[in-house]
């Protein structure tokens, strides 16, 4: 049968006789209930003549190859599986080339409701992946819309490759909305908290800017670019013999910088002579080698590693992870290594949040730090994630990850006659160990029957249904409790893939989507995510991009119906100004309506599950909800929490 | 939250000399006040602690005034409590309601949490 035909001139039509059928229809109830609403302004006398008048025989109306159809040509050089997009008309050439002429594979495009979204997911799989995928955001109105995860992106260190667009010169923009999403320096909105941006004002620079921007964005310090698809380029013909003169650079796969030799030898002596060394790993491991590695050096040394859990550095099951007791470590240390550092002034010092602000050193004035980093190779001016400025002892400029075989045969070189005492440090930090999770189990017991639940049941009852699975948490799950670093058996990188990097909050249900993606196609995983509800509330419709898309994974709400960081901080300006907390729940809660969560997911397309509320029936839920994620399906459980877990 | 424990621990030491009977407070007012006066926001609803943000209270061991000692003046970074806004005679209400709360479960009858983590 054949389809009716549907261009646009027939869409505008049809539009305009809905619309006129639909005011008809609903006036008369209106006007019970409110006043008169305005006639909607008609069709300016320029809009009527776009849509009535003809071109003369000779215009040229369509063609068979555009500048976006060599735009996808580029993109298919870099190996990118995925293209994220909230749709925006300044991208509709390229758009289209993809669907169309790239035959919407690799990339393949996939459809978000809202830019933070595209920009979020993407980081989340860039995590899991160990690739960048692309995100593809409208002009001007998009990259506002996108800003927050972009920065989410950059403070993480992780890559995107972003695309934008603009209608082009001003005498090829429509009237109106052409002029409202064009722009002059579309990446000027984010440019703060991007590596590398370019507005390639022809095919060939579009190639080499797309290529030099990939490249960039997976150097060490990783992090997002952007590249602005001009619209006219994108819309423009492209003729055989145009298409002939253009070339796409072959993408260059640059070594990530490693330490300067010497340095590396000087930080092994410190190491090797330290009585009371510690081992800080921030965002130090990018793969499964680089957590390997680091248990070889602590191995080789017997120091205690302190991970600070913003990647997967350091196996949770080995006696050198002692995470939970960076204070006391740091307290007697006489050497502090620190790996890939955001924060070294954050991790030495205190300071508290009363009225009077008071810093204190949580290490000894003797005790030598040093490092093994990229945050200074990008480092901007405007925006203050640089954090406060702290002076070492040895800085190593370098990717520790790159350095670190080098670093342990170094160390390996050094030990000599210390390997006794090292044993000796080994055998303390075996006895330190065995007392971890002995304590989290009495810490766990003590919320055990509460309700609203607590963090350390809802762990122990996810555990018991999933333990048998290949799981990977794609969220921190920081305000829950940290719970599954502390009784989880976790030694894979890709269990874990650590926090948003900005604390902007809405990026944990956005990252767990592309986190779950990227766990999609590495085949077979169980994807979980512990998200909480002011978190969840900012992209709720990631549920409906899940199940479009086929994206399964387990979704928690961690439900405790705030926004509860807020909540504590009101409540501590009240006590401050002696005023009393009663009100401090104004503003800051989501009750009153109570949100029903499970409706909310089941309404995009999910499967949803709860509230629950007894401690009793979380067996029965993660049961259910674990089922229909292995047959293929995003599940929304609704868990109602304790404010903190 | 070892670290509060110590914390405490200090602030009791740090106080001025302590009697050792409680004045007699109201448990149900007491629960009320719990949740009013935003206790419950980093130590649980029910008191029973939280890992990131405050110790376990209920059934507290601490003697009447170093409570409220450490209400008023709080060790590390709890909020401080004046008597403007918690007077003596609620903050002994809420201390009767932490200690009429009953005991957690004990660890060795939870075999699902005695099986997780590294023995």
């Amino acid at each position: 049968m054949e389809k009716p035909r549907l261009d646009r001139r027939g869409f505008l039509k049809g539009a305009a006789v809905a619309g006129g059928a639909t005011i008809a229809v609903e006036a008369p109830a209106l006007a019970q209930t409110t006043p008169a609403q305005p006639k909607a302004p008609g069709p300016s006398a320029a809009q009527m003549a776009a849509e009535t008048e003809h071109p003369g025989e000779g215009e040229h109306l369509t063609t068979e190859k555009t500048g976006s159809d060599f735009m996808v040509d580029v993109c298919k050089t870099l190996n990118i599986d995925f293209m994220a997009a909230c749709p925006g008309s300044t991208f509709r050439g390229f758009q289209e080339s993809f669907i169309n002429y790239g035959k919407n594979t690799k990339p393949e495009w996939l459809t978000c409701m809202h830019e933070e979204v595209s920009v979020g997911m993407a980081h989340g799989y860039a995590k899991v992946a160990g690739k960048p995928m692309a995100a593809m955001v409208h002009g001007t109105v998009g990259t506002q819309h996108a800003a927050m995860a972009i920065y989410n992106a950059w403070c993480d260190r992780v890559p995107i490759i972003m695309f934008t667009a603009s209608a082009g010169p001003v005498e090829d923009r429509r009237p109106g909305i052409e002029w409202f999403h064009s722009v002059q320096d579309g990446a000027a909105t984010v440019r703060d908290f991007t590596k590398w941006d370019d507005y390639p004002w022809s095919l060939q620079s579009f190639a080499e800017s797309t290529v030099r921007a990939y490249q960039l964005a997976t150097a060490q310090p990783q992090a997002p670019v952007l590249i602005t698809a001009d619209g006219k380029l994108q819309e423009m013909e492209l003729s055989k013999a145009a298409n002939a003169q253009l070339s796409i650079p072959k993408l260059n796969h640059p070594t990530q910088a490693s330490a300067d030799p010497d340095a590396l030898k000087d930080l092994a002596k410190m190491l090797v002579a330290a009585e009371n060394p510690v081992i800080f790993a921030d965002r130090y491991a990018r793969s499964q080698k680089g957590m390997d590695d680091l248990v070889k050096l602590a191995e080789a040394l017997q120091a205690p590693v302190i991970d600070q859990q913003n990647r997967m550095n350091m196996p949770t099951t080995h006696y050198l992870c002692q995470s939970s007791r960076g204070g006391p470590l740091l307290a007697q240390s006489d050497f502090v290594l620190s790996l890939e550092p955001q924060d070294i002034y954050g991790t030495l010092n205190k300071m508290t949040d009363q009225l009077e602000r008071k810093t204190g050193s949580k290490i000894k004035k003797t005790t030598k730090v040093a490092s093994i980093g990229t945050h200074d190779l990008m480092v901007k001016a405007n925006y203050q994630d640089f954090q406060r400025y702290n002076a070492t002892d040895l800085q190593i400029t370098a990717d520790p990850e790159a350095s670190m075989p080098w670093l342990i045969e170094a160390v390996l070189r050094e030990v000599g006659d210390r390997k006794s005492a090292f044993d000796a440090r080994g055998e303390k930090m075996r006895a330190a160990y065995k007392n971890f999770a002995n304590n989290a189990r009495k810490a766990g017991a003590l919320q055990w029957d509460s309700s609203p639940i607590g963090g350390a049941r809802l762990f122990a009852e996810l555990w018991e249904v999933v333990k048998n699975e290949d799981w990977a948490f794609v969220t921190p799950n920081a305000y829950s409790g940290n719970w599954q670093h502390k009784l989880w058996p976790m030694e894979k990188h890709y269990q874990y893939i650590g926090s948003s990097g900005g604390s902007g909050v809405g990026y944990e249900p956005v990252g767990a989507l592309g986190a779950a993606l990227a766990h999609k196609q590495a085949g077979g995983r169980l994807p979980i995510a512990v998200i909480g509800d002011g978190n969840f509330n900012m992209a709720p419709h990631t549920m409906w991009t899940a199940a479009h898309h086929s994206i399964p994974y387990l979704a928690i709400i961690q439900n405790n119906r705030a926004y509860h960081q807020e909540v504590m901080h009101i409540q501590r300006m009240a006590n401050r100004h002696n005023r009393g907390v009663e009100s401090g729940v104004i503003g800051t809660t989501m009750t009153d309506p109570n949100i029903d969560y499970a409706r909310l997911a089941e309404g995009y397309g999910a499967v949803g599950i709860g509230p629950i509320t007894d401690p009793k029936d979380l067996n029965a839920a993660f049961k259910k909800g674990v089922a229909a994620v292995k047959a293929g399906q995003p599940v929304l459980i609704d868990v109602v929490m304790q404010p903190r877990g | 939250m070892k670290s509060h424990i110590l914390l405490l621990a200090a602030a009791i030491l740090a106080g001025p000399a302590f009697a050792q009977d409680a004045p007699k407070g109201d448990a149900a007012k007491g629960e009320k006040l719990f949740m009013a006066d935003g206790c419950w926001q980093c130590h649980g609803v029910g008191g029973n602690g939280a890992a990131l943000t405050g110790p376990k209270l209920s059934q507290t061991a601490l003697p009447f005034e170093a409570f409220l000692h450490q209400l008023r003046r709080p060790a590390a970074e709890m909020a401080p409590y004046e008597a403007a806004i918690v007077p003596d005679s609620a903050a002994a209400d809420i201390y009767a309601f932490l200690k009429s709360r009953p005991a957690s479960p004990d660890l060795k009858d939870l075999p699902l949490l005695q099986g997780m983590g590294v023995k």
